[in-house]
């Protein structure tokens, strides 16, 4: 099995377990009516580790799943998380990613860039999202969540082997 | 020819496997969900309407200078009419309240209810939406259990009984309830107290509470806070007498033919961990 096969089913089956927390145990928290989006983070990570491949295919996969767990229509979630996965790939190894400001600012554009794919691709396709749509509602405090969290997200992400670039590839 | 192609996807992997992913996803969406509202006529139209909606303001405002002063004139007989029939209403309500009370009585005497008895499914709350794009509920029971899609979903809170939405999705063994307060769950309604109907519906997780629209203008002289919505029955969805919320708020435009209401939900989304499928409707 390739490395870049195994970095994408890694990365899948962690994805697959961010988003069913998200939905049983943070969804019982009380967190300001929003709830940070871990799989963005995770996605975010392993984008600028491994490579638009790995990113682009693991985003299309989970949001494939994303959208079997919601009452999006088919094809939102994978639309939106493919494009970040590779639009993020493309920096792999073009980024020194330090412990606390590289992850924060990556995650912040990354929940932007949800927010505003959301928003156009609702709009094109008439799709009544009840979230944030643009930049306006919870964004702002998933943008929080998110920003807060992602330093130790990419630490903990840091201790699994699989998602290491290769020595050819560079860090 | 296929030397030059495989030697293409080879060189511009990602890039293709990229289209490729993005095909597939829009295709999903188109197939999945036809309202795709990019059409170049619609468009055209709705940059034309920018321009005549401007050009009919500016008409409409040195037209409304000019009629203020007729205007002024006919309030002030209206006022004189209106204060004369006001007092005419006022002994016509005390009737109607006597009346109400004695159908009220009598009612509870014949042993009259409005609660249809109906089969419930019990039901348990495992999962909200995963993330803040969209509203789901999923619960522990499904087809093995004889849920169906279009089931009306109701809970109880604080001693009332409260709709909470209707099924979306039916798995072997749970289910997905599209909430009361997505956008895309409209339940046909009408004031307990006044009998006027209207459509109730979600504006988003953001927003607590749901609007009632196209409620006849009339109904706010029999309305006031805290009223009690129910739902209307029609449509076969959500059955009839289901409380769905109470008023808080209300809106009549003068060139508007309808009411707009603010509805507060009987039931607290955040609070929900219990809830009954009902099996009429679906």
């Amino acid at each position: 099995m390739g490395r870049d096969t195994r970095a994408t089913l890694f990365t899948l089956l962690l994805l697959g377990i961010c988003i069913l927390l998200q939905s049983t145990l943070l969804s019982r928290l009380p967190l300001g009516g929003a709830r940070p989006d871990l799989a963005l983070i995770v996605l975010v990570y392993v984008s600028v580790r491994r490579g638009s491949m790995v990113g682009q295919v693991s985003g299309f996969v989970s949001g494939l799943f994303e959208d079997f767990m919601s009452v999006a229509p088919l094809g939102f979630h994978p639309l939106m998380k493919t494009i970040i996965g590779y639009l993020y790939g493309i920096f792999s190894g073009n980024m020194f990613l330090d412990p606390v400001f590289m992850p924060m600012i990556l995650t912040i554009v990354a929940t932007l860039l949800k927010g505003l794919l959301s928003g156009i691709v609702s709009s094109i396709f008439g799709i009544e999202a009840s979230g944030f749509l643009y930049f306006r509602g919870r964004l702002w405090i998933e943008l929080a969540f998110n920003t807060v969290l992602s330093p130790f997200l990419f630490a903990l992400l840091g201790l699994f082997k699989v998602l290491k670039p290769s020595d050819k590839e560079g860090a | 020819m296929a030397g030059l192609f495989e030697g293409f996807v080879k060189r511009y992997r990602k890039g293709v496997t990229l289209a490729v992913l993005v095909l597939v996803s829009l295709i999903c969406l188109l197939v999945s969900n036809r309202n795709v509202v990019i059409k170049p006529k619609e468009i055209g139209h709705s940059f034309v309407a920018f321009f005549q909606g401007g050009l009919t303001g500016a008409s409409q405002w040195v037209g409304g200078t000019f009629n203020s002063i007729r205007e002024l004139r006919e309030a002030k007989s209206e006022l004189a009419d209106a204060r004369r029939r006001l007092a005419e209403a006022d002994e016509v309500t005390r009737e109607v309240v006597a009346l109400r009370q004695q159908n009220q009585a009598l009612r509870e005497q014949l042993g009259l209810s409005q609660a249809v008895a109906m089969k419930r499914i019990a039901a348990e709350v495992i999962a909200k939406d995963h993330d803040n794009l969209s509203s789901t509920i999923t619960v522990n029971k499904g087809m093995h259990q004889g849920v169906k899609t279009g089931m009306a979903v109701i809970a109880f809170q604080d001693g009332l009984e409260g709709l909470v939405g209707k099924v979306v999705n039916v798995g072997i063994a749970s289910a997905q309830i599209l909430p009361l307060y997505d956008p895309g769950c409209y339940v046909s309604s009408r004031l307990d107290r006044s009998r006027h109907e209207g459509l109730v519906n979600g504006q988003g997780k953001d927003q607590p509470l749901l609007v009632m629209r196209y409620v006849k203008k009339l109904a706010k002289d029999n309305m006031a806070y805290g009223d009690l919505v129910v739902t209307a029955g029609l449509g076969g969805t959500y059955p009839k007498g289901i409380n769905v919320g109470r008023v808080r708020e209300w809106d009549a435009q003068s060139y508007e033919t309808s009411l707009e209401i603010l509805v507060e939900p009987i039931i607290d989304f955040d609070r929900l961990e219990y809830l009954f499928i009902l099996e009429s409707g679906g």
